[in-house]
């Protein structure tokens, strides 16, 4: 019995880091388009180049932390969780 | 080899600088609590140097991609966030996976350029407030 209550929560930690992990597919494609209308200002006025990319290179930070707190989690739901679900589960019984 | 850009090296000193000073607040934060020896100092240093290298390799990928047609831009874009998506994966896993890093001092320092961004406008409106 414990032996599947170990395994239950080895497979919902799997499963939450790649339901977390599904948050990392935004921050890519929302990059690439910030990037892409970006290369339009710069054609539209190439003297605004600098303004321009300073502001999406802090957009696009602000963009990936999404992604980071996504991957972080996952990280903890791999590594850390399962040690401490199964202590809590062990010391409980 | 693509020469770095200008405003892209500014900005990855600020980005550096920031996560200096928000280092040094976690490591007081740390020897207050009495939590400090050094695997606080060696997870944190080991996260900075990849939010700063994160941060650099953005800006490049950003620049390489402003040099491109359309179609390519975004393209670029993707794989640039994919390698550098797997690249601090690899790192956090290092360090929360080895005992020679504490694993809250490694965690924790991923989300400084986040508030190292939040608090640029205001120190920018001092410095111009300070210039007029």
């Amino acid at each position: 019995m414990l032996e599947i209550a170990i395994g239950i929560i080895l497979g919902c930690c799997a499963l939450g880091a790649g339901a977390a992990m599904i948050a990392g597919i935004g921050p890519g494609i929302g990059e690439g388009n910030a990037v892409a209308k970006a290369c339009e200002a710069i054609g539209r006025q190439p003297e605004s180049k600098g303004d321009v990319t300073t502001t999406m290179l802090m957009g696009c930070a602000i963009a990936e932390t999404t992604g980071l707190y996504a991957l972080v989690i996952a990280i903890l739901l791999i590594f850390v969780a399962p040690g401490l679900f199964v202590d809590i589960l062990i010391s409980t019984i | 080899m693509i020469k770095a850009d200008k405003t892209v090296i500014n900005e990855t000193k600020y980005i550096a600088y920031s996560l200096a000073l928000l280092s040094i607040i976690m490591q007081s934060v740390f020897l207050i609590l009495k939590r400090w020896n050094y695997t606080v100092l060696l997870g944190n240093l080991l996260t900075d140097a990849v939010m700063i290298a994160n941060f650099f390799l953005m800006g490049l990928g950003i620049q390489k991609a402003l040099q491109q047609n359309d179609e390519n831009v975004k393209k670029i874009v993707k794989l640039s966030h994919s390698f550098r998506t797997l690249m601090i994966f690899a790192v956090v896993v290092i360090g929360v996976a080895l005992p020679l890093f504490n694993t809250i001092a490694v965690i924790i320092p991923v989300f400084f350029p986040r508030i190292a961004i939040l608090f640029k406008p205001l120190l920018q409106n001092k410095l111009e407030k300070s210039g007029e």
